[in-house]
């Protein structure tokens, strides 16, 4: 049996900023991971946007925090992970949504984003020969930005394995040994791991876990397809976030990454419900055509892959925060709804604080995001 | 100059348009729709980009339209050089870095899909795709083919040799040139085989379909019922301190090069690696013209066929067993290549290293079979087969045989009552065979009638002699009771030399006891002679050993077999000897009087698309702790634009660098799109314009 303080049971997005922010603060972490090595569940299937434009306080907040130690990166660790803060564009061609976007600006200002209108004009120098027909405006945050999830889990695992996090791959989690309402241990393919707290920081295969110590939480996996073309010398800015739906999806997006690949998602319609993350032949027709509408010079890009990932969905669309009832040592950073690579590191930072420091100042995030709640809500800048 | 203008095999074609194109302001010409690298490389051109990373020159380098090293800016836009055709007044510029996406603004106004089904889908038109089409097409199963080059035949198209084997299996005796027109014309009779050529297959993916790049301006999607894998094989790669400099090809670009297009791309070229293809390199390279310094081989015996390696001695190359390729070095192109023997860990002797003066170096270092969509159709349950290189590297003939068997198998699990004759099989295996024993030959003395003298000592599975001697006085010694036999000679010779012109190793000649002095002999020549009738010429003993200049009393040519007979008058003593004409002057073949070369023995290039040194990567698997080739992704391993066809060959050899076990590793999880694709393509919105 091996003793830590802490075992996470996840090494992704999620488990491995956060095993950093704990070790730094003096723990003796632990990850188990089932698969070979850090970052293989969803983090590699991240196409890389940071931002902290949500419609609600607490991913605000925590991204807010993703995009501050993304910066700082590079100067306070010496790692490069990419960073670059170009910004989300959300334009808008019709009038619905301009009014839509126009009142979430009001929103995100009471949490001090610095989302503003833009108009055509602005919208070309930034994403120049966007097409123009009809294009409205947009909401634009400069503050948010892209960074590799490559890069950032390897440079979170370097430095948490410099401040003595232990990380053990393929073993998988199978049982958990619960006595007087404590998880005392975790049982793997290989070893038994005994823990002050355990962590469920296990993204797609939450639920399961979750299982184990008598949780049930409501998490269910949709599959998202992504890819990434040639590289070519920068060309546009932002993020660009298209929300219109068509028949077969719903929105996409895309960004040129530090390398000058465009890197490119979109979210079908009706969600593909499942664990298969298997490339589909319809994927690139259906994206390519739409990306080419909004932006006709990226017809001359060349795509070089494609891949698949999962989002493990919950019914809200908001992640699962905090610890659980059902035992007193088991804490939950699950259902991050595909967007565990920009709440990762934020969200790493504020969970070492709530266990290290047992501060409240992070009550708001907590209530918003337990495992109790109604589940009722909607997140509108999915 | 650098156009290859005669050749032996190759006919040279005569209504070619020249065309005027730029390159970088400068005015050149080259042929119309010929690959664009091959005509910069005809105009002395071999820097085509400067990458990023340390402002690295890049040249040509798979001539297979998978790397992406070849990239031009062609009329603005960043094309790949060896797919894209030449057309008159193009303007084409050296990439320097990354390229600008050209500011075309036009509003998409045309898109749809094309999509089409099948029954059977056969990635690769070489010799096992094309058999297996064949099968498949007369069980009355619809196919479609497809094949990333202009014409089908896979790499038979480079092959200006006689092919192994047995003439009624597998055309053995005949080149392979030639047996890409007769195979393509048999699959060209069947209507239900719909053949896609320029066409690389991009992706399987899970809905049972595949991705296909048609001509660089169609994306078609076409389901399938049932999947064969036969792409060939991939050249593997070495790691050595300038093994990114353009004139480091695979010896298969060296073939494209030389024999499909034409170009006489290199002065002089030393070879790494002894097996067939190595050997095979260095006779294409000395039918074109090009000097041959040296094969070298890491191990002590050669890899390839024993009749191969006798016949490349015999013309005059030096094959350096033990011995392995230090550097290669000059001033943004290969200027020197040095080489030194190996202790008895394979580790360069650095005191015994030999630098020689080429301006290429050839990789023939071994293949190693496409099997990713066979892989991949396996894992998504998909019924599928895979035959030639890709499922197990072997000869053409053999190719030929899995592939006619693949096709066999595949209607069945499509639910045809099939048998496959077990006779087919077991042969399918013996082409694969080997090389086995080497026997001893028994001493010849010379009468006054023509006789064989049969030099193929070493077991392989080739017979052509045996079956074209009209009066059947070769057979097969029946030690083994199969094709790996050796042939012998059983008496009757008419002196036709049908024997000498069919033999692929060009190890048979004829001869006579003339006088008392002297013998006459008959040699096989497949090069253009530069000598007539009362030269004298150097001939030599099976290996090459130079035994003395023999004066030419006879030079005939045989138009069906593209081979010349020599007879020549030698001394009665070496007249059963004498194998062989040398073509080449001794002089070509010897190194700098002192070894020159200056690089640390690791930081060769292991990722060409990113140029990832081998220093990098084991500093990055040690730091860490990498256990999992997709970790090298975060180093952009994997990441470019060939998405690891080259770099997946030499990792094993980087994590064993780095201490890491091999076997512990988990191999890098391969996904589409093979080949980069424009998004105009992906949605079809320039066809029908």
């Amino acid at each position: 049996m091996k003793k830590f303080d802490v075992v996470i049971i996840g090494a992704g997005s999620i488990g491995v900023p956060l095993s950093f922010y704990l070790a730094n603060r003096g723990l003796k972490v632990a990850i188990l991971e089932k698969l070979p090595s850090t970052g293989r569940g969803q983090n590699r299937a991240a196409i890389g946007g940071i931002r902290a434009t949500f419609s609600d306080p607490a991913k605000i907040k925590i991204c807010l925090q993703t995009i501050e130690i993304m910066k700082n990166m590079k100067v306070e660790h010496g790692l490069d992970v990419d960073w670059i803060q170009g910004g989300y564009l959300y334009p808008a061609y019709d009038e619905k949504t301009e009014i839509a976007f126009k009142q979430l600006l009001d929103f995100q200002k009471q949490y001090k984003l610095n989302n503003r209108w833009i108009t055509p004009d602005e919208i070309d120098k930034l994403v120049p020969g966007i097409n123009r027909e009809n294009l409205r405006g947009g909401n634009f945050s400069e503050e948010d930005g892209s960074a590799s999830p490559l890069k950032t889990t390897a440079a979170f695992s370097l430095l948490s394995h410099r401040r003595g996090t232990e990380l053990f791959f393929d073993e998988e989690v199978r049982s958990m040994k619960i006595e007087k309402r404590k998880i005392v241990s975790v049982e793997t393919s290989r070893d038994v791991y005994s823990a002050d707290i355990f962590i469920n920081a296990s993204g797609a295969d939450a639920k399961t876990i979750g299982a184990l110590a008598r949780a049930d939480i409501p998490i269910y996996t949709d599959c998202h397809e992504a890819g990434v073309t040639e590289a070519v010398e920068r060309f546009f800015e932002p993020m660009v976030v298209d929300i219109r739906p068509d028949g077969n999806s719903s929105n996409y997006y895309f960004y040129q990454n530090a390398e000058g690949q465009v890197v490119f998602c979109i979210t079908p319609e009706p969600k593909i419900i499942g664990a298969d993350i298997d490339n589909t032949s319809t994927f690139l027709p259906l994206v390519v055509k739409r990306m080419v509408q909004l932006y006709p010079r990226l017809r001359h890009l060349r795509v070089r892959r494609t891949w698949r990932g999962l989002y493990p969905m919950t019914p809200d669309g908001f992640p699962i925060v905090g610890f659980t009832k059902e035992v007193d040592n088991f804490f939950l950073t699950v259902g991050m709804c595909g967007q565990g690579y920009m709440i990762g590191p934020g969200l790493g930072k504020i969970v070492s604080e709530i266990l290290v420091d047992k501060t409240n100042r992070h009550d708001e995030i907590l209530t918003q995001l337990t495992l109790y709640r109604k589940f009722t809500g909607n997140e509108m800048l999915k | 100059m650098t156009r290859i203008d005669k050749h032996p095999i190759l006919e040279i074609p005569e209504n070619r348009i020249t065309v005027r194109f730029f390159f970088n302001d400068k005015e050149m010409t080259g042929y119309e729709n010929e690959p664009v690298s091959s005509a910069l490389i005809a105009n002395g051109v071999q820097e085509f980009s400067i990458h990023k990373r340390g402002d690295t020159p890049q040249g040509l380098f798979c001539a297979n339209g998978q790397c992406s090293h070849c990239t031009v800016i062609i009329d603005g836009f960043p094309l790949k050089s060896c797919i894209t055709p030449l057309k008159a007044d193009m303007k084409i510029r050296t990439l320097r870095h990354l390229p600008d996406l050209p500011a075309d603004d036009q509003p998409l106004n045309h898109s749809h899909p094309k999509a089409l089904s099948c029954d059977a889908l056969i990635v690769g038109g070489g010799p096992s795709g094309l058999m297996a089409a064949i099968e498949l097409a007369k069980l009355g199963f619809s196919v479609v083919l497809a094949d990333d080059k202009a014409k089908l035949g896979g790499k038979l198209l480079l092959q200006t040799h006689k092919f192994f084997g047995s003439i009624d299996d597998c055309y053995a005796g005949t080149r392979g040139i030639d047996i890409a027109v007769k195979l393509e014309n048999e699959v060209r009779k069947y209507s239900n085989i719909q053949i896609f050529t320029n066409t690389s297959v991009v992706g399987i993916f899970k809905d049972r379909k595949a991705g296909l790049f048609v001509d660089n301006r169609q994306y078609v999607i076409v389901g399938f019922q049932g999947l064969v894998v036969s792409p060939g094989a991939r050249e593997k790669m070495l790691v050595f301190p300038g093994n990114s400099l353009p004139g480091v090809f695979g010896a298969g670009a060296f073939q494209t090069l030389v024999n499909r297009d034409l170009i006489r791309s290199s002065r002089r070229v030393f070879i790494v690696g002894s097996g067939n293809v190595g050997l095979i390199a260095a006779y294409h390279a000395l039918q074109a013209g090009i000097d041959v310094t040296g094969i070298c081989d890491i191990l002590p015996k050669v890899s390839g066929y024993r009749v191969h390696a006798d016949k490349i001695r015999r013309m005059g190359v030096p094959i350096y067993l033990d011995h392995t390729v230090v550097s290669a070095e000059g001033n943004g192109k290969v200027e020197r290549v040095t080489i030194a023997e190996v202790n008895s860990a394979f580790q360069p002797i650095r005191e015994t290293a030999k630098t020689f003066e080429v301006d290429t170096l050839l990789i023939a270092v071994g293949l190693t079979p496409v099997d990713d969509f066979y892989e991949m159709a396996k894992q998504f349950g998909f019924i599928v087969v895979s035959a030639g290189d890709a499922n197990e590297i072997a000869e053409a003939s053999s190719a030929m045989f899995g592939g006619k068997i693949a096709g066999l198998q595949m209607a069945a699990l499509l639910g045809k009552e099939t048998r496959i004759d077990p006779a087919l099989t077991e042969k399918a295996e013996i082409l694969k065979s080997k090389p086995g024993k080497i026997y001893t030959p028994k001493p010849v003395i010379l009468d006054g009638k023509f006789r064989p003298i049969i030099r193929c000592d070493e077991e392989i599975p080739c017979n052509p002699c045996t079956s074209i001697c009209p009066v059947h006085a070769i057979r097969l010694k029946k030690n083994l009771d199969s094709l790996l036999d050796i042939p012998e000679y059983t008496g009757g010779c008419t002196g036709c030399g049908m024997c000498v012109l069919i033999c692929p190793g060009l190890a048979i000649t004829l001869a006579k006891k003339r006088d008392d002095k002297c013998a006459e002999v008959v040699l096989p020549h497949e090069y253009l002679p530069d000598f007539k009738v009362g030269d004298r010429i150097p001939v030599t003993d099976q290996t090459g050993y130079y035994l003395e200049d023999a004066e030419v009393v006879n030079i005939r040519f045989n138009k069906k077999f593209k081979t010349h007979l020599i007879t020549v008058l030698t001394t009665l003593q070496n007249g059963a000897a004498v194998a062989g004409i040398r073509v080449q002057k001794p002089a070509v073949t010897q190194p700098m009087p002192t070894a020159s070369f200056t690089d640390s023995a690791d930081d060769g290039i292991v990722c060409h698309c990113e140029m990832v040194t081998q220093k990098e990567l084991v500093k990055y698997i040690r730091e860490n702790r990498v256990r999992d080739v997709n970790q090298l992704k975060q180093a952009r391993v994997g990441m470019g634009a060939c998405g690891g066809k080259n770099c997946s060959v030499v990792l094993s050899r980087i994590f064993t660098a780095a201490g890491v076990d091999w076997k512990e590793v988990t191999p890098g999880r391969k996904r589409p799109l093979s080949v980069e694709v424009p998004m105009s393509v992906i949605i079809n919105e320039k066809d029908g314009e």
